[in-house]
Order: structure tokens, then sequence, then C-alpha cells
């Protein structure tokens, strides 16, 4: 029983005195309970013996690891570091992965606080469209220029710009589209209907580009001029095609906040209009440098 | 040549004096030999003949060259390189962080070679294929911040903007075009997607240590690349990639990287306080905390130490953590100065870090109360400790905000200081400034008589050599010299050599960038393990021709041998490179580097008249903390440091001169490049 699980328990000499107890006090119940239902409920006991102690550390994505040894903290010495960075590396990842579920009439909200404009959003992002949209390139090439999400550094704060799912209100401006997708003169960028489009990628009520549609950003670009000159900056272009882009929220599941390695991204649905939220990129910096740094900067 | 992954296959060679650009394509051996960074500039720096002696720092045919290596790019923990002569004469190797060199990768370079002097003031902007040479006047003479903000939004790839609108009320509906009709003389191209490289007013005037800085506060140490860039008056370069990298294999490209990043995730130190973390522990624990012109290495009460510990300083004044592309360790934090000094209150600048701490922090006297020494108890409170923060991070600022280095800058005013404590100078040596110990006004004057190069200044902007030289001149007393704490007639940086906790001297005099702190082997030259520490420095050598982060690498672990070995080939798909081609690039950068600066500077005698530009003070007993009277591991005697010399050159297969022999140059493949030089020695 417990041998058959071995693989995917820490090593021996990484074993804590209380994931030891507790597995081997599961061992015992399954023994009596019987094969499938001990089978399940094994790793599942180490699974929250370990999230419990990593808690402690940094984890904040799916992945659990084991903490990191105090040494650490206290000694950093060059040499030091080095021998306790060999320790660091014994990972161990236990919790099985947790089948996502799309979020609908969700949004991206960007802490200015937590952000540390490292990118790795982009690159994540950048990295699933390039699969969808050029299959030829995915194989041995890396674009940003494939991401929606585009963190943009203005020095001493970082701004990341994605679509915030700004909407025109009905009683004022007389549609309740998005205003990318109302001055669209093709109707490529339009709303997928929740239910609909290929699940990971587009649906589920966000947006998305018809490239056969669209005329690009040659012939027209107005998606982008409304979007920049009345809300945020949240289209870009394909460096190849031309061809407009926009956040589809991943259909409600996105990669750029599993791959935030701070949590500066949250996955929301907050109820009301984005546009409140958008504004463009220098205007987004000035009002962080008022809020961070309490100054008024004129970028 | 064929496809090319990792690198590009190219490199841009701009003529500033001709206004011309042309595209050098390597071959492919010429990457498999020098890798990139570093020791492919050097390569360069011989080929082209800028080693000789007679071509000057400042004269146009001097070549400023940023490298980038086969992993910049998508590869996390990337940095760009500054390969040029100094204007001291020596090799310059100057690196920094930040997403300007990710984004030159993008745009399908390997590097750019800068040649000529422009006219008037320019900037080079490259968008993908295409490189322009436009006019700077405007921002000549502005900071390195305000002007790069500036520049950021001048460079735009054309899938990001439209320079005529095409919205038009027809688009909107009826009422939206009544309460906001479209504004056609609104630009389209808000955006701050290109990155930029740039110099400050120090560079413009060529101050010998001024630095090309990017994002605000990350500087191309040392060495004075900025003011090479000045003498050609070029005030940046501003780069937007939009073609992205190809990789030979990708999937395991990523694979790796994502292993970095995930390590990365769980480092507690890095992630923390970066090296702001190691302040308190420099100076009571290992006793090499730059203290006054390096006269004390620890504080007699370890609470004088406290204002430049990373979790004071968070409490105080860390706004939030910045990081380069992909990498999860975020070292630097953007600060805010609060003070109740008007003059500094309010600044935005970043932490300091453990070279600013150091180098201007202690070494300037700023921790001590008014009057006391570092022999003296403490006896101020948390406020007292904020303000000392507060003046080490305002006089970082200014050195970062004029592009100037503050290790280089922070030793020099240093050194006035204790001329002005044993009465050699005076302020009317200084046009009227009195450099006392802890006096953020004068330091704030002096620092800007230094960039304008106004009276003094013009002496000071020579750096901490010819300054003693010419004090020792003036003053007739030659002992003034021996005060100018460095090697290689160049300053030492924050990492003491006496308690032979934190460095050996003899790094110092091995490493081929001028007595610099990040050469690699620290650990095993303190153990006086000097094949170790020749691996260790020939890793980093490596790591400085990819180029990586040290903090990912030689000190956080993050990189090995191995895993760069197999990241190189995974993005190159060279299938021989192996240990034994790792090593080889280490070999090269010492023996390139070690020949450029001998021949560069026309040294007769490499031990006597290069090496032994040792200050004194190394070998002095230390006054204060837990290694009081220490005199270095040679408890010492520099004889027996030297002895240690000769060991480490015949370990390196190098004449006892310290010169490479004609077998390893030979061994090395660059004899058609250097022996003609080397020979002198032989």
């Amino acid at each position: 029983m417990s041998e058959e699980h071995s693989s995917e328990s820490p090593p021996k000499d990484r074993i804590s005195r209380r994931q030891f107890v507790a597995g081997a006090a599961t061992a015992i119940v399954s023994a009596v309970v019987g094969g499938i239902v001990g089978s399940q409920a094994f790793p599942k006991t180490v699974t929250e013996t370990v999230t419990r102690e990593a808690t402690k550390t940094l984890t904040s994505t799916a992945t659990v690891s084991t903490t990191i040894p105090t040494t650490v903290v206290s000694t950093a010495t060059k040499e030091v570091t080095k021998t306790a960075t060999k320790e660091v590396t014994t990972t161990v990842t236990v919790t099985p992965t947790v089948k996502k579920t799309p979020i609908k009439n969700a949004m991206l909200l960007i802490n200015p606080v937590k952000c540390t404009g490292c990118m790795l959003c982009a690159f994540a992002c950048a990295e699933h469209w390039i699969k969808e949209e050029h299959p030829e390139l995915a194989g041995d090439t890396i674009n940003l220029e494939f991401s929606r999400i585009r963190p943009m550094r203005f020095q001493y704060v970082d701004v990341v710009n994605v679509c915030y799912q700004c909407r025109l209100e009905p009683y004022a401006e007389g549609s309740d589209k998005h205003p990318c997708e109302q001055v669209c003169p093709t109707g490529a960028l339009h709303t997928v209907p929740e239910g609909e489009g290929k699940e990971g990628y587009y649906g589920n009520g966000y947006l998305w580009v018809d490239k056969d549609k669209c005329l690009g950003i040659d012939k027209c670009g107005r998606c982008l001029e409304v979007c920049e000159e009345q809300f945020g900056s949240g289209i870009s272009y394909d460096p190849i095609t031309k061809k407009a882009q926009v956040c589809s929220m991943c259909g409600g599941m996105p990669v750029c906040a599993d791959a935030c390695p701070e949590g500066a991204i949250e996955v929301v649905a907050p109820g009301r209009n984005g546009r409140v939220y958008a504004e463009p990129p220098e205007a987004k910096a000035e009002l962080y440098y008022m809020k961070l740094f309490g100054v008024r900067r004129d970028l | 040549m064929a496809e090319a992954y990792g690198i590009t296959g190219k490199i841009a060679r701009i003529d500033l004096s001709k206004e011309k650009v042309t595209v050098i394509e390597p071959d492919i051996e010429v990457y498999k030999k020098f890798l990139g960074g570093a020791t492919l500039g050097m390569y360069y720096l011989f080929k082209e003949g800028i080693v000789s002696p007679d071509v000057d720092p400042f004269s146009p045919e001097n070549m400023l060259q940023v490298m980038l290596g086969p992993l910049n790019g998508a590869a996390p923990n990337n940095r760009s390189v500054f390969v040029t002569k100094s204007p001291y004469g020596f090799i310059c190797l100057s690196f920094a962080g930040g997403q300007t060199a990710m984004k030159l990768r993008f745009a399908g370079w390997d590097g750019l070679q800068i040649v000529g002097k422009a006219k008037d003031p320019v900037y080079i902007a490259v968008i993908d294929d295409k490189i322009e040479i436009r006019d700077a006047s405007d921002l000549w003479g502005k900071d390195t911040e305000e002007a790069e903000m500036e520049l950021k939004k001048r460079v735009l790839a054309p899938i990001e903007y439209k320079d005529v609108s095409v919205l038009t009320k027809y688009d909107m509906t009826p009422q939206w075009v009544e309460i906001r009709p479209p504004d056609p003389e609104k630009t389209i191209g808000a955006k701050r997607l290109a990155g930029v490289w740039l110099i400050g007013p120090a560079g413009e005037n060529k101050v010998w240590f001024a630095n090309i800085v990017t994002e605000g506060f990350r500087a191309h140490g040392r060495y004075g690349s900025g003011a090479i860039a000045g003498s050609k008056n070029l005030k940046g370069i501003v780069v937007r990639g939009t073609k992205g990298q190809k990789l030979a294999d990708k999937a395991k490209f990523l694979s790796i990287m994502n292993d970095i990043v995930n390590k990365e995730k769980q480092s507690y130190f890095w992630r923390s306080y970066g090296t702001a973390g190691i302040g308190y522990w420099e100076a009571v624990a290992k006793s090499g905390f730059p203290i006054r012109n390096w006269q004390w290495e620890s504080w007699r009460d370890p609470r004088t130490a406290k204002a430049l510990t990373g979790p004071f300083m968070d409490d105080a004044s860390f706004v939030r953590k910045e990081a380069c592309p992909g990498c999860a360790l975020h070292c630097a934090y953007m600060t805010q100065i609060t003070s109740k000094d008007p003059m500094m209150n309010g600044g935005i600048t970043d932490m300091p870090d453990w070279e600013a701490m150091g180098m201007v922090g202690g070494n300037l006297g700023y921790l001590e109360m008014p009057g006391k020494t570092p022999s003296d108890p403490y006896t101020g409170d948390h406020f007292d400790q904020a303000e000392a923060l507060a003046k080490t991070q305002y006089t970082t600022m200014l050195f970062d905000k004029f592009g100037m280095d503050f290790i280089e800058g922070g030793a020099l005013i240093a050194f006035l200081m204790e001329l002005r404590q044993r009465g050699y100078i005076g302020p009317e040596d200084l046009d009227g400034i009195d450099l006392k110990w802890g006096d953020v006004h004068a330091v704030d004057a002096i620092i800007r008589k230094i960039v304008k190069r106004e009276g003094i200044g013009d002496v000071l902007a020579r750096g901490l050599f010819e300054t003693a030289e010419y004090f020792a001149e003036k003053k007739g007393k030659p002992e003034i010299v021996q005060y100018a704490q460095g090697c290689h007639r160049y300053a030492q940086p924050a990492h003491g050599t006496r308690s032979n906790k934190d460095r050996n001297p003899l790094e110092y005099v091995t490493v081929i960038r001028p007595c610099e702190h990040t050469g690699g082997g620290s650990g095993a030259f303190m153990k006086r393990d000097l094949a170790g520490a020749i691996k260790g420095q020939n890793f980093e050598a490596v790591t400085n021709s990819l180029v990586i982060c040290a903090f990912a690498s030689t000190y956080g672990g993050f990189y090995v041998e191995d895993n760069i070995i197999e990241l190189v080939k995974a993005a190159t798909g060279w299938t021989d490179f192996d240990s034994d081609a790792f090593n080889k690039v280490g070999e090269r950068y010492y023996a390139l580097g070690r020949l450029f600066s001998l021949h560069s500077l026309r040294i007769k005698d490499p031990i006597e008249d290069w090496d032994k530009t040792f200050p004194p003070r190394w070998f002095e007993p230390l006054p204060e903390g837990p290694y009081k009277g220490a005199r270095s591991v040679y408890n010492g005697d520099p004889e027996a440091m030297l002895a240690d010399l000769r060991e480490y050159y015949k370990l390196r297969g190098w004449t006892e001169k310290g010169v490479p022999t004609k077998e390893k140059l030979e061994e090395l493949g660059i004899a058609d490049i250097a022996a003609d030089i080397a020979k002198q020695w032989w």
C-alpha cells in the first residue's frame, strides 16, 4: 500500500515526523477500510499535511512545496546559500491537478503594489496564444507580441495593460456593447456567447476577434483608437498577420493569473462595468505614482 | 548563416560619424568560441585593434558595444553588458539588469557596435531591423529618469500606433458622438513597450566613472561606459522588438526555465530584501563593511548598522518590488525618502542595495551620530537611524539621476573626507566645500560639481587615483596616494579584505575587471584554494558572456554549470557545447581581459607596475569588531599574497608575470588575435 505510493511521497530523509505519522496512520486506517478508499485517502492526507506547512512560505499557486530550511534566512553567505539551495531544490509536488472551471463575467485586476513587472504573465499568455494561432511557429518561437496582457514599465511603477471588459452605457451611449466591438466595421470583434467557443481560449461571453473578417492595423485600427482615446489599452496586433488581438480571458480560465509568482493578478467577477477600472497606460502610471509615492507626475 | 537558434547571427555596426548602419554576420564558430556578451565584445576589441594603446578612449575610433548572449531574450535573469575601452584605459565590462536586453534580442540582434562620433546629440532607435539615428538635442542635459520617460514614448513599432485617425463619428452611436466625439488630434500609441539605455549629465560631460543607466536606477556600473557614450554624443539607445526569439529545443528550454523560476519562488532570502538583507550581517558578522574610507569595517555598537538592514529599510521606506523579465527573485525595491530635511524628503529611488549602502552609507560616515566615531556607542533612536537611511538613499538617487557610479564616486568622496580628517586638505582645496564625515549637504554640493566638471569637479571627474595624485603633487606629500583605497588604479567596492570572512585581497588583484566584487570564487579564495577560485572565476566569466545575473547564478545557485550547458544547448542546438567548451570560454575571458588592460595601459612589468598597485590598508589590523586585529588571510604580509598570486598564474597556465603563454593562447584558439600582444612579456 504505502509502497505503491512511494513515488508520490517525499524522499525518505525529507519526510517530517508529522508527515510520517500522518501517512502511517492513514495506512493503518486504509488497511482496515479497504483497497480503493485507502488508495485515495493516502495521498490526500499527505497533501493536507504539506499544505499546512507550506502556508508559512510564499506558495501562492497550485503547486505545493515544502518549506525552505530556515538556515537560508539567517545565514545567507555565498557558500551557505549555495549549499542551502541544494536543499531547497527538493520540491515535493503532491497536489493533484484540479480541473479548472471557467469563470463567467470575470475580469483581471492587477495589484500595482504586488506586481514586480517580471512579465511572466505576458510570457505565459504569448505561449498560450502562439499555440492556438500560429501552431507552425509554436514549436520553436517565443514572441511576447502574441500576448494580450502587456506590462509596461514607467521606471518606478509597472502598469499591466489588459482588456478591462468595458461596456458602453445604453442610457448615455445608446448601446451596451464593448466600445471596440461597437466601432468594428466588419463585426470581426465580437462577443462569443456563453457556452460557445473553444475551451481555454475563447467563449463564455468574452471578446474574440474573427481573423478572417478583421481588416488589420494597416487598413483600419478603429478598435485600438477608440480604446486608447477613451478607455484603456487593451488592443494589440498580431506581428505577422497584423490583425487585432484582444484578451478573451482564456474563456474564463486565464493563464496569466496562474503564471504570476506574486499573486498580483486576480480573476474576479465584480459585477460592474469594467470601464471604471480602465485608464490608458500613462494615466494609469500617473495614478499609481499618486497612490504609491504621493506625487503628481506628468508622463 | 543557416537558421540561427538562440542567437540571431546579426550584429549591427552603427557609425555615428558617417550615419551609416552595416550588418555583421559573425561565423558560427565565433559564437561557439566566445559565446556572446563580455567575451564576444572583447574579441571584437582585439580584432578591430581597439586594444592598442594608441586608441584614445574618448576618440571616435573607440567602439562602444552592447552584446547579448544566446540566453538573452526568453530566459529569465538576463542582463545586458557594455563592452568598450574604459576612460581609464583598461577593459570596460559593465553590466545591468532590466528589460532592454530582452527587447534587443526580440528585435533580432545579437549586439550593437557603435563607432564614430555624432556632430550633435543623438539617440539610436532600433525597431526590429530598422535602425535610425535621431536627434536628441532637446534631451541633452536631462537626468536619466526624466530622459528615459521621454525616449520610451518616442519609439513605437508599426503594429502599435496609427499616425492618422481612422475613427469617425459614423463608427459610433449618435448618442455616444454627442457626448464624446472622436478626437482626430489625439495620437494613438500611448504605449511604453520600448526599452532604453541612456546616459545622464555625467556621461555627457565625460565624467570618467559615468554609467549607462536603464529604468531610472539600473546602472551599468563602474568603468565609465557612460563617458564613452557621451564622447560619441550619444544620449541613448531605444529598442523595440517584435520578432521574438527562435529556440532549437523550445520544450526543453521552457522546462529548465520553469524549474529555475520555481526554485526562485522558494528563495526567502532573495525574495525578502534582495542585497539589502546583508547590510547588518556584513558589519557585525563578516566585518567587511566600508566605513569612513575603510578605516573601520564594523561598528563597535551593532545598533549603528541597524539603519541599513533590510527589515528596517522595509519598514521605513520600501514601496514595492521590481523584477527583471522572467525573474521571481525581484532583488530591487522602489523606495521613497522620508526625512526632516526638505532637500531629501520625498525623493523616489531604489533601496539602497549592498554596494550603495556600503560605498555611500558607511563609507561617507552617514551612520554615526554627529561628532561620534564608529568606535563609540550609538546614542540615537529610530528617527536618527531613519535619517541615516535617508542620507544614503538621497546620495544614491543623485548618482543614479546623473548617471554616475557610486562605487568609484563613493570611494572618491570618502577619500577626500579622510584627507580632510587628517588635515591634508581643507575647504579651500575643494572650492569652499567642507567635506566632514556624514555631511550630506557637502556631498550633494561636491557631486554637483563633479557632474558639471566645475572648478575642482573637473579634477575629481577623473576618478580616485588621478585625484590622489593631483593632491599628492599639489601638497607635495606623496603619502596622500596611500589613502586611495583600491587596486589596479581603481576603487575597491564594498567588500572588505581584512577579516577574511568576506574577501581575500588576492581576489581583487586577479580579477580582470579592475577591482570588481563579482568575480566569483570568493569562498575558495578565502580558503586559499586557488584551483577552486579559478573554477569559480571561470564560471562567473561564462555567466558574464551569456549574459545572466550573478545573483541567480554565482550567489543564488539557481544556475549551475549543468543547467547552463543544457539551456545553451536547448537554445542554440549546439550539440558539442560541453563542460570543456564551457570552461574554455571562461579561460578566454580571463586571458583577453588581462591582456587588454596590460597592453592598453602600456604596462611594462605586469607584476610590479600593475598587480602591486594595492593599498597598504589591506594589511593593517582591523581597529574594531569581531575580528579586531585581523590583517587578512595573509596575516599582514603582502609577500605571502604575491606568492599565492604566482601560484595562481601557474594554475592558469600563464607565465610568472601573469601573461598567457603561447601554448595557452593556441589551446584556447585565440593566438591569432592575442599572441602578438602577449609576446612583449614572454
